[in-house]
């Protein structure tokens, strides 16, 4: 079936009225459950299979896809409104977000975190409708080595996150490394940091440490000023609520360059949305006239990553439905879905049933709309949360964080762990240390460990395999030019200095 | 003596052939039935409660729900932990998969090896096949284990972590056959799968129902299956003792265990619930649409089973290089 008449039969299947209703249902839970943070697509996908065994394969996958792209959704808001991240991809929201929510302009950021996200996640369902096949052979040739080199990049964005000391986001982004080797290590089996503690034998949760850090950080930071009555300001109107056609415009680039780079890095089986999001903020900062306001609310920050983890979505499908190999936690549950409906997903799947291939490609389209007549105007509610006094804030946001940490593993070891990172975080925030990099030597350390000894275990123990394969190279070529640029920005400017002392 | 090990003999017959009868009435779930995880939602062990819940409640075999809990954490041993909390409880019970049996020898941190908990019953075994990409020069088993012989160490396969299956494969055919090659540990399936079509691995173990697309779609090669029988998608491929290389077969299992202390009463009831279970039309369809073998097995058996397993294991594991501490 060649693509235009794909697309007609899928949109035949996609609008039927069944359809259109279980898309809807899914959407709409999909931005429920991103909404809440802890409870993730993964989770809610399993808790439904059961009811959809009754349903046909088509309307089902419609539902649960709807779920998935739903919660991406919906995963900025808590990380804008209340610097609680929905989800883990939503951690990088949090960092401009949030800053822009502090100035007033949360219901800003919530409608660029919306558009970016229709918009990204449009790109993804196209690309994922024209080049998915030959993208997912591209994907294949990605192997450890590559992994590592991709990891480096992610890390090397470090220097664009720091603050305004190199050595205290390097100490930050070293900490996080180091919690990330906490647990069992997949080589040897032996167990690192655990204190004989069974608990810790999995390591720690990323989400654990981001909603400590982020959100009880930042209370116990603002509760030592003792304001009384509302912690930000919301401005009244509708209009002065949604984006202004200058921060529209500000995010144009932002808008291309997370939807490319959220599909390229979820086509990679081994990658994920939070990568995606983390690089996808990385570049816009690294390409940005003004970087030095990045951190401080710029809508580019928040449509760069929520860009990204939208588009992953279309990515993260591609080796699922072109090849049979899931790439994420949601894509493995979507994989076990088919096989519990006595469908074969792998690389013949497209051409075994059209029918369901089409309907779901459309249907995203559909979705994708659906979503963003729903959120934007959902925007001016959820923004009246902020005129909460801080009395009713504060509990507020540790109520939703402990109920988030906890639905995640249900388990109350990791509620006090969210309290010992509150505690980090504030430390943190007295210290100035910022809490970025920290976050993103967690993300990236276990899988950059990993690839890197994937990698010599494949060479024997010789190096030149990372720079010996094209990719790797180029890519470990570009962490190199990250990391060095600034110093001769620096350089650059001392000179400039002693010249100007001189004269 | 005599008369009384028959007297013994005689009441085990009894409760072996009666138990549906006779025990079933002593215990009847009077609420929910807690059903202990040790996978989050969507993991293996996770996606077989839920659908032996549905089975259950579709079937109509029990009188109350079966309550999914994911208690997930230290590769099974946070379940494990949970279960030994619950001492005693008729209404807990719980999945168990092969994690369950070998963590506890490799991890100082568990306070509990399977052998303490109640066993109720086996359900799934799940086979493997040894495959190669398809453009691989390697056409037989045979082919793979000479040229792992004459350049050791080169050949790589990709696999789980050390104290799985697929290391187990490999741990048991090189000591058979003295060729040495790699193993490469990727935490997910799809990751494992991705290295070898995309030639950075040469080999791997997997199972039929993952590999079935992509031997169809041309992409894989099966060599040999690992399995005493053969299975059904694969009558001419041949067994691992076919193909010359008589090892022993270690299966991956999944059943059910309650947590130590259950009464007798309770165990005759499970062990009768999910037999009832083992004998209907959904999970034999759930069986063939995954390609699992049906690993039945009762109560006293499973016992047996458990402490045999962990003595091949606690074998392999040492002679892999991992530190047994049990």
């Amino acid at each position: 079936m060649d693509i235009v008449s794909g697309m007609m039969h899928g949109f035949a299947v996609a609008l039927e009225p069944l359809n259109l209703f279980w898309c809807f249902v899914g959407v709409l839970l999909g931005t429920v459950i991103g909404i809440m943070p802890g409870l993730g697509p993964p989770a809610t996908i399993a808790m439904l299979l059961p009811l959809t065994f009754q349903m046909n394969p088509t309307s089902a996958i419609i539902m649960l896809a709807g779920i998935y792209y739903g919660a991406k959704y919906g995963g900025s808001t808590t990380s804008i409104l209340l610097n609680v991240p929905g989800e883990s991809a939503s951690v990088v929201t949090c960092l401009d977000g949030y800053q822009m929510a502090r100035k007033g302009r949360a219901g800003a950021a919530l409608g660029i975190a919306a558009i970016a996200s229709f918009i990204a996640g449009t790109f993804g369902v196209l690309a994922l409708m024209l080049v998915a096949p030959p993208l997912a052979r591209f994907a294949l040739s990605f192997s450890s080595p590559e992994y590592f080199a991709l990891m480096s990049l992610g890390l090397a964005m470090v220097v664009l996150l720091a603050g305004r000391s190199m050595i205290k986001a390097l100490l930050a982004m070293l900490v996080g490394l180091w919690i990330a080797g906490i647990g069992t290590d997949l080589f040897t089996a032996t167990s690192r940091f655990t204190f004989d503690n069974s608990e810790l034998l999995d390591g720690i949760d990323f989400v654990v440490v981001a909603i400590g850090i982020f959100a009880l950080g930042e209370v116990l930071g603002n509760m030592e000023s003792r304001e009384e009555g509302q912690m930000l300001p919301v401005p009244k109107g509708l209009r002065n609520l949604l984006p202004t056609m200058e921060e529209l415009k500000a995010c144009r680039f932002a808008f291309v360059n997370g939807s490319v780079i959220g599909f390229l890095i979820g086509v990679l089986p081994g990658a994920g949305s939070t990568i995606a999001s983390f690089i996808s903020y990385g570049v816009e900062k690294a390409v940005s006239k003004h970087p030095e306001k990045f951190g401080t609310g710029v809508p580019e920050g928040v449509a760069a990553p929520e860009g990204a983890n939208n588009s992953e979505t279309g990515g993260a499908l591609v080796p699922l439905l072109t090849l049979g190999i899931p790439g994420s936690g949601t894509t493995a549950i979507l994989l076990a879905a088919f096989i519990l409906w006595g469908l074969k997903p792998g690389p013949l799947m497209i051409q075994d049933n059209p029918t369901l291939f089409w309907g779901l490609v459309a249907s995203m389209y559909v979705g994708n709309v659906m979503l963003l007549v729903l959120n934007l105007p959902l925007i001016p509610l959820f923004a009246q949360i902020l005129k909460l006094p801080v009395y009713a804030l504060y509990p507020f946001i540790f109520g939703i964080a402990i109920i988030g940490v906890y639905s995640v593993s249900g388990s109350l070891f990791d509620v006090w762990m969210l309290a010992v990172f509150g505690l980090l975080g504030y430390a943190m925030r007295k210290l100035d240390y910022p809490s970025a990099p920290l976050i993103l030597g967690l993300v990236l350390g276990d899988n950059m460990e990993r690839a890197l000894r994937q990698s010599l275990m494949m060479s024997q123990g010789d190096l030149s395999i990372l720079v010996s394969r094209p990719i790797s190279a180029v890519m470990l070529v570009l962490a190199a030019i990250i990391l060095i640029v600034p110093l001769f920005r620096k350089a650059n400017a001392w000179r400039i200095k002693a010249i100007e002392e001189q004269a | 003596m005599k008369t009384r090990m028959s007297v013994v003999l005689f009441v085990a017959g009894l409760a072996a052939m009666g138990a549906s009868t006779v025990f079933a009435q002593a215990f009847q779930p009077s609420r929910p039935i807690e059903f202990v995880v040790h996978t989050g939602p969507g993991g293996g062990a996770d996606v077989l409660a839920r659908a032996l819940a549905s089975i259950i409640d579709k079937e109509k075999l029990a009188p109350v729900r079966l309550q999914i809990n994911n208690k997930t954490g230290g590769g099974g041993l946070t379940a494990m932990h949970y279960l030994a909390e619950k001492k005693g409880e008729n209404h807990t019970i719980a999945v168990f998969t092969g994690n369950w049996i070998t963590n506890p020898l490799v991890r100082k941190e568990a306070k509990i090896s399977v052998g303490e908990l109640t066993p109720i019953v086996r359900l799934v075994l799940e086979p493997a096949v040894i495959v190669v990409k398809a453009d691989s020069p390697y056409k037989t088993l045979k082919d793979f284990i000479e040229a792992a012989k004459t350049t050791p160490g080169q050949l790589k396969q990709s696999g789980g972590s050390l104290t799985s299956r697929d290391n187990v494969v490999r741990q048991l055919l090189q000591k058979h056959t003295g060729a040495q090659w790699a193993y490469i540990s990727f935490p997910g399936g799809g990751e494992r799968i991705a290295a070898l079509l995309g030639g950075h691995v040469n080999m791997m173990v997997i199972e039929p129902q993952e590999a079935g697309e992509h031997i169809r779609a041309g992409n894989m090669r099966v060599l040999a299956q690992i399995s005493e029988k053969h299975l059904a998608g694969f009558p001419n491929v041949p067994t691992l003792k076919e193909a010359g290389y008589d090892v022993a077969i270690v299966p991956q299992v999944r059943g059910i265990v309650a947590p130590p202390g259950v009464s007798k009463e309770a165990v005759a009831y499970y062990e009768d619930l999910f037999a009832k279970l083992a004998q209907s039309a959904s999970w034999k369809q759930y069986l063939a649409d995954n390609q699992f073998d049906d690993g039945f097995m009762k109560s006293a058996e499973l016992g047996k089973f458990f402490g045999e397993f962990a003595e091949i294991m606690r074998g392999i594991l040492k002679e892999a290089g991992v530190k047994v501490v049990r």
